[in-house]
């Protein structure tokens, strides 16, 4: 999984009763609502997960929003940010076991499906602890790590999320 | 051969899976963006982690799901866990002439063989790069060094 620290621009809006004469204060209530925003924001199409801010690079002037009296400061920051790529290979770990298939987790991204049919020689074995097995006695079962290739992926903008559907169709994929 | 089919010819030259990787580097290079390896993020939240546990009045509210469970992740697949070899591994491979995006591949995914290596990062092999088997063996070499006297 490949992170990029990437800088970006944001507008962080500031209530009037933060408005301290104190620089640091303002300072400080300006990075705090921006990570709150950054955190609740969690991801977007164009930039993938948002990770973490790291350094908050520029404040430029606020301006007053004339109804409410919040003050609007234009910032620029860095922030590490992690977005999947079709055909990349990534490693996660199994969370789900179904017979059409894994759900997997890597990361920040939770909801991954590798089909039954994608797993080239892996059979289903049912029961109480259910998994999947291949001739050379490869296991998947919950919390195996497994190499992956991404086939596709769709992002959800009602959940705010990636769903990944996932092959082991190559060399040196599978479990590890 | 009209425009069009040309352009149908060169895109038939590199895989499926090998152009879309192309598209998200150009669009780590288009952002001015820096890629990372697991264990260099695994520094970098660490650190965060510190700093937001001493700065803010309720250090749970400002842990995100997505930072928890990226700083879960980046710990339990970072293949080097001192600060020293973490600088090394991005010095040895940055000797190779590699692009960002697939030097933090390499770093993260720490391939033992080099049929390993290009099943991994189809690009290295591609033409022009002059990156024989030798050299490739040799990185690998390189970066079970470190990976040995850690």
């Amino acid at each position: 999984m490949v992170f990029l620290e990437v800088e970006m621009a944001w507008n962080v809006v500031i209530l009037p009763e933060q408005l301290d004469a104190n620089g640091l204060l303002l300072h400080k209530a300006i990075i705090l609502r921006l990570m709150d925003d950054i955190a609740n924001r969690k991801a977007s199409k164009e930039h993938g997960y948002y990770v973490a801010v790291t350094t908050l690079n520029s404040i430029g002037e606020g301006k007053v929003r004339e109804l409410s009296g919040d003050v609007l400061f234009p910032v620029t920051f860095s922030c590490i940010t992690q977005k999947p790529a079709k055909g990349e290979i990534l490693v996660g770990t199994v969370d789900k076991i179904l017979k059409q298939g894994v759900f997997l987790k890597s990361g920040p991204i939770s909801s991954i499906f590798l089909s039954e049919k994608m797993m080239r020689d892996y059979k289903y074995v049912g029961g109480e602890n259910p998994m999947f097995l291949n001739d050379k006695h490869a296991k998947l079962e919950k919390d195996t790590m497994v190499r992956f290739k991404v086939l596709g992926l769709k992002w959800l903008e009602s959940d705010r999320e990636f769903q990944i559907l996932a092959t082991l169709a190559g060399d040196f994929l599978g479990s590890l | 051969m009209s425009g069009e089919e040309e352009e149908n010819a060169a895109e038939l030259k590199i895989g499926e899976g090998e152009r879309c990787l192309i598209s998200t580097f150009s669009f780590a290079k288009f952002l001015k963006a820096k890629c990372l390896m697991n264990c260099e993020v695994a520094r970098i939240l660490d650190h965060k982690y510190d700093q937001l546990q001493q700065t803010s009045d309720d250090p749970t509210n400002q842990i995100s799901q997505v930072f928890e469970k990226s700083m879960q992740y980046v710990k339990r697949f970072s293949r080097y866990k001192n600060p020293d070899a973490v600088r090394q591994v991005r010095e040895v491979l940055s000797r190779y002439k590699l692009a960002e995006f697939e030097l933090c591949v390499l770093g993260n995914l720490c391939p033992e063989t080099v049929e390993e290596a290009i099943a991994i990062v189809p690009s290295i092999k591609s033409k022009g790069r002059m990156l024989e088997d030798e050299a490739i063996e040799k990185m690998l070499h390189d970066l079970s060094l470190i990976k040995k006297f850690e």
